[in-house]
């Protein structure tokens, strides 16, 4: 590899200086997967009632330490390896299950984020959980291994993602010697930090002295789809890529997704409420404006799920590499 | 005629002065829409706003204004003052309401 293409590998770089050692990449995965995203969905299940016997069979034959009690969807209980114990000792082994099943159960909803799971297996020391959706159905159960697993699906896609930029970048005649991946995570409604990033975003273009042409085209798609994800989703990531002379930046949300996704594009469309307008947002311009300034645009959205934006713009060359001295904007 | 010499002018008061100061100013833009702010691709704007908030800086910033001038003798948060800052931005306040500022600004810059 030469030098030239070896400085244009040149960092990752956080959102903020001092939290350069903060795993960004999976705390952005725990928000933005969902409980449902990593859960066992094919469940080994008795009904009311099965013995405690039939239970105990049921767990051995599946190796698994715990087996939900369940009927037409309905959630009844838990039959753990501790109630099988306690049967065998007290010769109740062939009892029903709704005789002496747990039933004082922690359980999880489909639709809360991974890292608020990760919160309850921290305090309640459970090996798994029950999830139910929002009518209250047993959809699936998690226990930890299924979120490793999930993670580590995600970050190898992220990781692949990162090489094939490196190897794009690496092999460019005039790769403008830079490559930057930030990722800032976005609340919903924090209007406090929203606008944040496009700001820092903007910040390092001027820097980095590209034309004042394209850092505005960069910066406003940036923001527009920072304050959608703070005004319109659940919270979400905006990333930014710059090598090889365009600027990617996606906004991820895990919901709660777009019905009319072409609706949602035509110029003064909005679902803002009148505390968003009354901010000076919400105008439904925003996607449109996106559309606008970049030379490519993607989104992808399901109701009920999450929403996926990409805006890429064609950059020319920085001033500096041009030899110009014209003052960024 | 830059937005310090604007302000001037307009009897405001000049809270914070940014790197966009020396600039002459090429547009001015009177909005409380910020979804309108951002569809305007002029450079070296004067944002007149009756709207007191961080996010109106932001806005302004990512447009390349070259400062914002707060109308209505609007009572600012006081983060506006740390965010201009950081932002490098020109922030002013003055007490005309929205129209007779915007009246004001057009005699000054037609008086050039």
């Amino acid at each position: 590899m030469s030098d030239k293409a070896r400085r244009s590998i040149a960092l990752r770089e956080s959102s903020d200086a001092g939290a350069e050692s903060e795993p960004l990449v999976l705390l952005e995965l725990i928000q933005r997967l969902k409980v449902r995203d990593v859960m066992t969905r094919k469940l080994a299940t008795v009904p009311r009632s099965a013995t405690l016997r039939q239970a105990q069979m049921l767990m051995r034959e599946r190796k698994i330490s715990g087996v939900p009690v369940e009927e037409n969807g309905r959630f009844f209980g838990l039959v753990s390896v501790d109630d099988i114990i306690r049967a065998l000792v007290a010769g109740t082994i062939d009892d029903p299950c709704h005789k002496h099943m747990t039933t004082k159960l922690v359980v999880l909803e489909d639709d809360m984020p991974v890292a608020f799971a990760l919160r309850y297996f921290d305090r309640y020391h459970y090996g798994r959980f029950p999830v139910l959706n929002r009518d209250q159905r047993l959809v699936g159960i998690v226990c930890q291994r299924d979120i490793n697993r999930a993670l580590l699906v995600e970050l190898t896609h992220e990781l692949s993602r990162l090489e094939n930029v490196m190897i794009q970048t690496s092999d460019a005649d005039d790769a403008y010697h830079v490559y930057v991946l930030r990722e800032f995570p976005v609340v919903k409604y924090d209007f406090e930090n929203a606008g944040k990033a496009a700001n820092q975003i903007k910040k390092v273009l001027q820097e980095k002295r590209f034309s004042p042409k394209d850092i505005r085209r960069i910066a406003v798609a940036a923001f527009e789809l920072e304050m959608n994800l703070c005004v319109h989703s659940d919270g979400g990531v905006l990333s930014w890529l710059l090598a090889n002379g365009r600027a990617e930046i996606i906004a991820r949300d895990g919901g709660p997704g777009i019905e009319d996704v072409a609706w949602a594009c035509r110029d003064g469309t909005s679902t803002a409420n009148e505390w968003i307008r009354s901010m000076g947002f919400g105008a439904g311009m925003g996607l449109a404006n996106v559309k606008r300034v970049a030379d490519e645009f993607e989104i992808a959205s399901k109701k009920g799920s999450g929403t996926t934006v990409k805006a890429v713009i064609r950059i020319s060359a920085p001033d500096a590499l041009q030899g110009a001295s014209q003052q960024p904007g | 005629m830059t937005v310090l010499d604007l302000a001037e002018w307009l009897k405001a008061e000049v809270l914070v002065v940014g790197e966009g100061s020396h600039r002459a100013i090429r547009r001015v833009v009177a909005s409380d829409l910020m979804s309108d702010v951002l569809l305007v691709d002029d450079e070296d704007m004067l944002l007149l706003t009756s709207l007191a908030s961080d996010q109106v800086l932001r806005t302004a910033q990512i447009v390349g204004a070259v400062g914002v001038i707060v109308v209505n003798g609007k009572a600012l948060p006081s983060s506006m003052v740390a965010v201009a800052n950081d932002l490098r931005l020109t922030l002013a306040t003055c007490s005309l309401p929205k129209y007779e500022a915007c009246v004001a600004v057009a005699r000054a810059l037609s008086a050039l």
